[in-house]
C-alpha cells in the first residue's frame, strides 16, 4: 500500500510539528547517537519475569500490533469523510451544496446534495468493504497447492492492469515456484537420471513438427508425466541403473552409500509423519533438502528420526540384502551460510568411525578436496556443466573420515569458537570450520531443477552470471540479442574513496555512451539489445549526473537485467524508470527485500507464496503463483482497462448530453440559470436512471472472451498504447455528446415551440418540455451504451431496458403524488404528455437522430478501419477459429510475434542451444587441436543426439497416440 | 512455428497444470455452475451482436421505412391545420402616439379599443382555439418563475406563505396579496370580442386550463385579496368573488411558458367559420409590451392529432428517413464494390504493420 508509507511519512512530519521539535535547532551533538542511548526513541528497558513493570507509565510501551486494515469502528467516518473530500470535485461539490442552501443557486438544495451523499455514501461503502475483505476471486488463477487465490488489495488501480509497458521483478522464488525437484546425479563419475524436462520436450517436438495445423501443447506433452507409476512432488528422476534398489549390483557401491548418506544425514530437516505408512514427508529450511530426502527416501535410505543428537536412518543394506535401522550421533552441524556456500555435519557412526559429510557449491568443495579424492573431478565437472547449461541447480557432495583424536582436538577449538561471545565469534567459527573442511574424498553432484513457472517477462538478478544464465533460461535473453555489460571495478588499492568514485564514473559514463553510440549506427531498427548490469556500476550510473544517460541506455533496450541489486536499489530503479519513461510500471516479487519495490512501482504485485507475507502485505495485488501475472494482465487487465475507458468516456458523454441540454437552454431564457428540467429528474439521472448500465459496462463488458485474449497477446498492446482512453477518443465522445444533445434540444423546442402539442389546443410549458426533453435524453444514453456494449448477458438488457422503463415508472410515481410534493410534475404524464401522440414520436425522431452520426461513425470505421479487437470479434461469430483453424492459429502466432513471451519462446531459445550445442561437439570431434578431449566430446554429442531421439520419439508418440 | 505459444497462455484446465490435487483441497475450490458462480466466474451466457453489413443495411432501411411514413402523416395533419396569426400591437397605436407607445399604454385615460378584420382562408371546424402570443417575454426568467407562492394558491391556510413572491408579497399593512408574486401580478389583460357579419362569436373561456390546476393546486375557497392595489399596476385586475379555481386566465398564465415566444390560450370558438368570412375582431390593447420591445399576436387555430400547425416533426421524419434510406443504398454500394470479408485477418494490426508499432 503505497498510500500507507506516504501516510507515515506525512505523519513523521506532523509529529514533528506537534512536538514542536521543528522549532528546536538541527542537533548539534557530535555524537548524536551516543548522547541518545537511554531516551526514549533509542532504547528499551525491559525487565526479565517481570511483566507488571511494564504497564506501568515509563516503561510501557506500544505493542507491536500491525493493522492491515485503514480504518476502525471509530476512525471510519470521520477518516473517510476526510479521505472523499480530500478529492478537488467532491469539494467542489461540496461547495456547490452550501451554496445551494443560500438563494444564490438556482437549483434546490436536494438536487445538489441528494447525489453529492449518494456519491459520497457509495464511496465510503467501497471503502468500508474492501477494508472488510478484498476479494476478486477467478477460478482459474486458484492455487490448488496452497489454497490460495488471486486477492485485489485496492480497486483503485485495475484500469493500469491493462497498460502495464515495464515489469520489474525478482528473481529468486519469484521466478521459480520454490519446489524443487531432484533430477539428475552423478555419482563417482556416472551420470544418472536421463529424463526430459518440459523445455527439452517441446524443443525437441518443436524441431520435427512444421507450422501444421496440429498444435500439441503442454499439456499433451505432459502426458508421459501422468503414464508414470509414480509421481512424487520433488522427486522427478528415473534411472533403472539406481531405481528399486538396483544400484546395490553397481560395482561402486561404497561410493553410491556414502553419496546417500550424504544426502540423507547432511540437512536440517525433520520428517513428518503422513498418513501412508512407509513414506514420510519432509520439512526443511529449503526446498532443496526437501527434494533430497524424498530422493533418499525413495532410493532407500529412509531418514525417518531426529532426535538432538541422533539421525536415524532406515538403510538399504547391499552386503545384508535388506533393510537396516542405523542410528548416526550428530556431533557437530557447520550450518549452511551465503558466505560459506556449503554445509556440513559431522556425524559418528554406530561402530564408532567419524565422518564429516559435505554438500555445497562444487567449487567450493573443489577447492577442499584431498589429493586421493579427485578421481571423479574430471568427470563430475563435465556432468556438472551439462547440467547447469539445462537449467539446473547444482550441489556437490563430498565426504573425510576424520580420525577419532584429530576430531577431539578440532573440537575443543570449535567449541571454544561456539562459546564466545562478541564480534569475533564468526571469523573463529569460520576458520574453525576451515580446518576440518578439507581433505575430502568427492563423491558426485546432484542436479535439482528449481522448476521455472511459466510466463516471464523481465527480472533483475543477483549474481551477474547466474543472472545472465537465468535470462536465457527464460528466454529474456535471446541468442540473437546484442548484450551490453556495464560493470564497474572498484580500484581497492586506492585510499581516497571519492576519488575512487569519480574514476569509476567516469569509466561508466564512456561505457554507456559507446553503448548508445552503437545502438544509434545499429541500422536494423528491430534488433532488440540487452542490458547486464551488475550492482557497483548499478551505484554509480544511479547518481543523479548520470542516471539521465544510464536511463536512457536502459529504455532503448529489450531487456535489462541487474545484478547484485539491494532492495533499497530495486526500489529506486523502480522509481526513476517510472518517472523517467513516465510508463506504467509493474514490480512483481515474493520476499520482504521486495517491498520497497513494490510500493513504488504503479502497481505492486506480491506472491503469497512460501516466502512470507511482506511482500502480498505491500502490494496491490497478491498472486498465489507467477504464472497467474499472465491472466491477471492479459485477460484482467485488458478487460478492465476496455472496460474503465468505455466506461468514463461514456459517462462523460452522458453528462454532456445532459449538461448541454440545461446549457441550450439557457440561451432561452436570458442567461437567468432557469432550469430546464425539475429537481427530482435532475437527482435522479446520475443516481438511478442512468447509472446501472454503467455499472454493467463496467463489470461485465467483455470486448473478446477470456481465452482470446490469452491467445493474443497483441491485445494487450491497445492498452500500453492507450487507443482506448487516447485524446482523440476523448475529444470524439465530448463531440459525439454535444451534437447529440444539440439534435435533442433543437429537436423537443421546434416540435414543441408555440403552437399546440396535443388536440386539445393546449401548450406546453417548461415543465412539459422538461420532462419531454429528459424522456429523449434517458432514451438517447440508455440506446447509446446499448450501442457500446458488445457483449450482453440478461443482465445488462434488464438494466437498460429496465432503466428506460423505470424513467416512466418514476414519472407516474411522482406524478401522482400530491402537488405539494411534485410541483411542476403533477400528473405531467397521465394528464399532459402521455396522451399527446407528438410526445411519442418525438421520443422515436430524436432517439433516432441523435444517435445516427455515432452509428454511421461505427459502421464507416468497422468497415475500413477495424482494430483487432473488431477482426477478432468477427472471427468469432463467423466461427472462423473452428472452420478455418490454420487460420486462427498462424494469426495467433503472428500475434505473438511481436510480443514473443514466456514458454514459446523458450523453446526456441532451446532449440537454438541445442542445435549450437550439436554443431560445436561436432567440431571439436573433427578438430584435435580442440582443448576438450574428444572421446568426451563424442560421447555428449552421442548423448545430445540420444536425447533428441528421443524427443522426436515421445513427440511422434504424441501426434499418434496408440488406441 | 505453429503450436506452443498457448500452453503457457491458455490457463484453461488447470488440473491439468497442477499435478497435485487432493480431495480436500478441491472443496474449496467453488464448482457449482450456479448463477452466482457464472457471475463472478463471467461466464454468464451472452450474444455479441456485431455490426455485420446485413444487420447495418437492415437497419437502415427499417428506420428509413418506419420514419417515412409516419413523416407523411405528421406533415399531412399539420397540413390540415388551419392558422390565422395577425400581429395587432402596432396597428392599435393611433397615429398620433406613434413615436410615445409607452405613454399611450401607460395613460387610463386613452381609448385603447381596436378593431382588426381577419379573413378566413379555408373552412375552419370548430373548436376553434383563440391565442395571444407573446414574443420577447421571459416567462421563463428563473426570478420571474420563483416569484409565486403555491401554497398560497392552493388553499386559504397558505395565505400567509409569500415568502417566494417579494416584492409583490404584501400590501403595506393590508395584509398578504392573493395572488402574490410577479407572475400573477403581470397577468395578460388584453381581451377579444368577435363577430362575423354583425353576429357576436361566442368565446368559451371554461376548460382552457389543465384540469388538474384547475382542482388541485388552485383552490377554491382562495378568493383575490389587495390584488393590483399596490402602485404600479401590472395587468389585469381579478374578480375577488371569484375563487382563484375558476379564474382560469390567471391559471392559463400561470403555467410559466417555456420560451420567450410563446402562445396562451384564450378561448374557444364552439362554430364553424366558412371560407373567405370576414371575422372582426375588437381589441381592448391594454397590455403594455411596448416597454421591452415585445409583440403581440392574435391567433385562431384548429388542432388535429400532432397539435397546432407546426411541419417540423413532418420534415425531420421525412428528412432522418430519407438520410438512412441513402445510406443504406450507399452501404450496399460499398459492401457490392469493396467488399471486406468479414474477419479478414489482413485487417489485424500485426498483418497491417509487421514490424509492430
Amino acid at each position: 500500500m503505497r498510500e500507507s508509507s506516504r501516510r507515515t511519512k506525512r505523519k513523521i512530519r506532523w509529529s514533528k510539528l506537534y512536538t514542536f521539535s521543528c522549532f528546536r535547532p538541527p542537533n548539534a551533538d557530535p555524537d548524536p547517537i551516543k548522547s541518545l542511548i537511554g531516551r526514549p526513541g533509542f532504547s528499551r528497558v525491559v525487565f526479565c519475569n517481570k511483566p507488571h513493570l511494564h504497564r506501568m507509565k515509563p516503561h510501557k510501551y506500544p505493542t507491536n500490533y500491525v493493522s492491515t486494515t485503514k480504518y476502525n469502528v471509530v476512525t471510519f467516518l470521520p477518516r473517510s469523510l476526510f479521505e472523499q473530500f480530500r478529492r478537488v470535485a467532491n469539494l467542489y461539490f461540496l461547495l456547490a451544496a452550501v451554496l445551494s442552501l443560500t438563494s444564490l443557486s438556482p437549483f434546490t438544495p436536494p438536487s445538489l446534495i441528494i447525489p453529492l451523499v449518494f456519491v459520497v455514501g457509495i464511496s465510503m461503502l467501497k471503502e468500508a468493504v474492501e477494508d472488510w475483505h478484498r476479494f476478486l476471486q477467478d477460478i482459474q488463477m486458484f492455487d490448488e497447492a496452497t489454497c490460495q487465490s488471486v486477492r485485489a488489495r485496492t480497486s483503485n488501480l485495475n484500469e493500469e492492469l491493462g497498460q502495464v509497458s515495464i515489469i520489474l521483478s525478482d528473481k529468486t522464488g519469484t521466478l521459480t515456484c520454490n519446489q524443487m525437484e531432484f533430477r539428475k546425479c552423478s555419482i563417482a563419475g556416472v551420470s544418472y537420471g536421463g529424463d526430459l524436462n518440459e523445455v527439452d520436450l517441446a524443443a525437441s517436438h518443436r524441431m520435427n513438427s512444421d507450422m501444421v495445423a496440429c498444435s500439441p501443447n503442454l499439456k499433451n506433452l505432459k502426458i508421459p508425466d501422468a503414464h508414470r507409476e509414480y509421481s512424487i512432488k520433488g522427486f522427478n528422476f528415473r534411472d533403472d541403473r539406481l531405481m528399486d534398489g538396483r544400484w546395490t549390483c553397481n560395482s561402486n557401491v561404497y561410493d553410491i552409500t556414502m553419496f546417500f548418506r550424504v544426502m540423507a544425514l547432511c540437512h536440517t530437516g525433520i520428517p513428518i509423519e503422513d498418513d501412508q505408512a512407509d513414506k514420510l514427508k519432509f520439512e526443511a529450511e529449503s526446498p532443496e533438502e526437501v527434494a533430497f530426502l524424498i530422493t533418499s527416501q525413495e532410493l532407500g535410505f529412509q531418514f525417518c528420526k531426529r532426535t538432538q543428537s541422533v539421525m536415524v536412518l532406515k538403510e538399504l543394506d547391499p552386503d545384508l540384502g535388506g533393510i537396516v535401522k542405523r542410528e548416526y550421533k550428530l556431533l557437530n552441524l557447520l550450518e549452511f551460510s551465503s558466505s560459506r556456500k556449503r554445509m556440513s555435519v559431522i556425524v559418528s557412526t554406530e561402530d564408532g568411525q567419524i565422518f564429516l559429510l559435505c554438500k555445497g557449491a562444487d567449487s567450493i568443495i573443489f577447492e577442499r578436496l584431498a589429493d586421493n579424492g579427485r578421481s571423479y573431478q574430471e568427470a563430475t565437472s563435465l556432468h556438472l556443466s551439462c547440467y547447469a547449461e539445462d537449467g539446473f541447480r547444482t550441489l556437490a557432495f563430498a565426504y573425510r573420515r576424520v580420525e577419532r583424536a584429530d576430531y577431539e582436538h578440532w573440537n575443543s577449538i570449535f567449541m571454544k569458537a561456539k562459546t564466545t561471545v562478541g564480534p569475533e565469534r564468526d571469523e573463529l567459527l569460520e576458520s574453525a570450520s576451515e580446518m576440518i573442511e578439507k581433505d575430502m574424498i568427492l563423491l558426485g553432484v546432484a542436479a535439482v531443477e528449481d522448476k521455472l513457472q511459466k510466463g516471464i517477462w523481465l527480472l533483475t538478478g543477483d549474481k551477474k552470471e547466474t543472472a545472465i544464465n537465468i535470462g536465457f533460461a527464460c528466454s529474456l535473453l535471446r541468442q540473437d540479442m546484442r548484450q551490453f555489460h556495464l560493470s564497474s571495478v572498484m580500484d581497492s588499492g586506492c585510499s581516497n574513496q571519492s576519488e575512487v568514485i569519480l574514476v569509476a564514473k567516469k569509466a561508466l559514463v564512456s561505457q554507456i555512451k559507446s553503448f548508445s553510440q552503437e545502438i544509434n549506427e545499429e541500422h536494423n531498427k528491430h534488433m532488440p539489445f540487452a542490458l547486464v548490469v551488475d550492482g557497483q556500476a548499478l551505484e554509480i550510473g544511479l547518481r543523479s549526473d548520470v542516471k539521465d544517460q544510464f536511463l536512457q541506455l536502459a529504455v532503448e533496450c529489450a531487456s535489462v537485467i541487474c545484478c547484485r541489486v539491494s532492495p533499497k536499489q530495486k526500489a529506486l530503479i523502480t522509481r526513476l524508470v517510472k518517472e523517467f519513461t513516465g510508463k506504467t510500471t509493474l514490480a512483481i516479487g515474493d520476499g520482504a527485500n521486495d517491498v520497497g519495490m513494490i510500493q513504488e512501482a504503479d502497481i505492486g504485485v506480491g506472491i503469497s507464496g512460501l516466502e512470507g507475507m511482506q511482500a502480498v502485505m505491500a502490494s496491490d495485488f497478491s498472486l498465489p503463483q507467477f504464472r497467474f501475472l499472465e491472466r491477471l494482465l492479459m485477460v484482467h487487465g485488458h478487460w478492465c482497462y476496455n472496460r474503465i475507458s468505455k466506461m468514463i468516456l461514456y459517462f462523460i458523454y452522458k453528462n454532456i448530453v445532459f449538461g448541454l441540454t440545461l446549457f441550450f437552454y439557457e440561451f432561452y431564457t436570458s442567461f437567468s440559470g432557469q432550469v430546464l428540467y425539475d429537481d427530482w429528474y435532475m437527482t435522479a439521472f446520475n443516481v438511478l436512471l442512468t447509472s446501472l448500465p454503467v455499472i454493467s459496462l463496467g463489470v461485465l463488458e467483455q470486448d473478446v472472451p477470456s481465452d482470446v485474449c490469452h491467445q493474443f497477446p497483441a491485445l494487450y498492446k491497445q492498452g500500453q498504447r492507450g487507443i482506448c482512453f487516447s485524446w482523440k477518443r476523448i475529444i470524439g465522445w465530448i463531440l459525439n455528446g454535444a451534437v447529440a444533445s444539440l439534435i435533442i434540444f433543437l429537436s423537443t423546442i421546434h416540435a414543441l415551440s408555440t403552437v399546440a402539442f396535443l388536440g386539445k389546443g393546449k401548450v406546453a410549458d417548461i415543465a412539459h418540455l422538461g420532462t419531454i426533453t429528459y424522456t429523449c435524453v434517458i432514451w438517447t444514453v440508455n440506446c447509446q451504451i446499448a450501442l457500446i456494449i458488445s457483449h450482453f448477458t440478461w443482465i445488462q438488457h434488464l438494466f437498460i431496458w429496465g432503466s428506460i422503463l423505470l424513467w416512466y415508472i418514476f414519472l407516474l410515481a411522482y406524478g401522482a403524488l400530491p402537488p405539494s410534493y411534485s410541483h411542476t410534475g403533477f400528473q405531467v404524464l397521465t394528464e399532459a404528455i402521455g396522451g399527446a401522440p407528438s410526445f411519442w414520436i418525438i421520443t422515436l425522431l430524436v432517439v433516432v437522430a441523435s444517435l445516427l452520426p455515432y452509428f454511421i461513425y461505427m459502421v464507416l470505421q468497422r468497415t475500413f478501419y477495424p482494430l483487432d479487437d473488431h477482426v477478432i470479434q468477427e472471427m468469432k461469430h463467423c466461427k472462423k477459429d473452428i472452420f478455418d483453424k490454420p487460420m486462427w492459429l498462424r494469426e495467433q502466432q503472428n500475434s505473438k510475434r511481436t510480443t514473443q513471451v514466456g514458454f514459446s519462446a523458450r523453446v526456441d531459445v532451446k532449440i537454438h542451444h541445442l542445435k549450437e550445442a550439436i554443431q560445436q561437439r561436432r567440431e571439436s570431434i573433427y578438430n584435435p587441436t580442440q582443448r576438450c578431449p574428444s572421446p568426451v566430446a563424442f560421447w555428449s554429442l552421442l548423448s545430445l543426439l540420444g536425447k533428441l531421439v528421443q524427443t522426436q520419439g515421445t513427440a511422434h508418440e504424441l501426434d499418434h497416440p496408440p488406441t | 512455428m505453429a503450436a506452443r505459444g498457448e500452453t503457457s497462455s491458455a490457463g484453461g484446465n488447470d488440473a491439468a497444470q497442477d499435478p497435485f490435487p487432493s480431495a480436500q483441497k478441491m472443496s474449496k475450490r467453488p464448482k457449482s455452475k450456479q448463477l452466482g458462480f457464472q457471475f463472478t466466474q463471467q461466464e454468464l451466457p451472452a450474444c455479441k451482436p456485431i455490426l455485420t453489413p446485413g444487420w447495418v443495411i437492415t437497419a437502415f432501411i427499417l428506420v428509413g421505412v418506419v420514419f417515412i411514413p409516419i413523416g407523411l402523416a405528421s406533415l399531412l395533419a399539420s397540413k390540415r391545420v388551419v392558422e390565422i396569426v395577425d400581429r395587432y400591437d402596432e396597428d392599435c397605436i393611433p397615429q398620433s402616439f406613434k413615436n410615445k407607445t409607452l405613454s399611450y399604454i401607460q395613460d387610463d385615460k386613452t381609448n385603447k379599443t381596436c378593431t382588426r378584420s381577419l379573413v378566413v382562408p379555408k373552412q375552419m371546424k370548430s373548436p376553434i382555439y383563440v391565442y395571444y402570443q407573446l414574443s420577447n417575454f421571459y416567462q421563463n426568467h428563473r426570478r420571474y418563475v420563483k416569484s409565486r407562492s403555491d401554497e398560497q394558491l392552493r388553499s386559504k391556510d397558505g395565505e400567509r406563505k409569500t415568502n417566494t413572491c417579494e416584492p409583490e408579497a404584501f400590501a403595506g399593512d393590508k395584509g398578504p396579496i392573493v395572488p402574490c408574486g410577479l407572475i400573477a401580478w403581470s397577468l395578460f389583460n388584453d381581451t377579444y370580442k368577435f363577430s362575423v357579419n354583425d353576429t357576436v362569436l361566442d368565446v368559451n373561456k371554461n376548460n382552457i386550463a389543465w384540469d388538474s390546476d384547475r382542482k388541485h393546486k388552485f383552490g377554491s375557497d382562495v378568493y383575490p385579496k389587495n390584488f393590483q392595489s399596490g402602485g404600479l399596476i401590472g395587468g389585469a385586475t381579478l374578480d375577488s368573488s371569484i375563487p382563484l379555481s375558476e379564474q382560469e386566465d390567471l391559471i392559463v398564465w400561470m403555467r410559466t411558458a417555456a420560451l420567450p415566444t410563446f402562445r396562451k390560450l384564450y378561448g374557444k370558438i364552439e362554430v364553424d367559420l366558412e371560407v373567405n368570412k370576414t371575422i372582426t375582431v375588437t381589441i381592448q390593447n391594454n397590455y403594455n409590451t411596448y416597454d421591452f420591445g415585445g409583440k403581440k399576436h392574435l391567433v385562431l387555430s384548429t388542432a388535429s392529432w400532432i397539435g397546432g400547425k407546426n411541419d417540423f416533426l413532418g420534415v425531420a421524419y421525412l428528412a432522418v428517413g430519407g438520410i438512412c434510406l441513402f445510406l443504406a443504398i450507399a452501404f450496399i454500394l460499398v459492401y457490392v464494390l469493396v467488399p471486406r470479408p468479414l474477419g479478414d485477418p489482413s485487417y489485424l494490426s500485426w498483418n497491417r504493420n509487421p514490424a509492430g508499432r
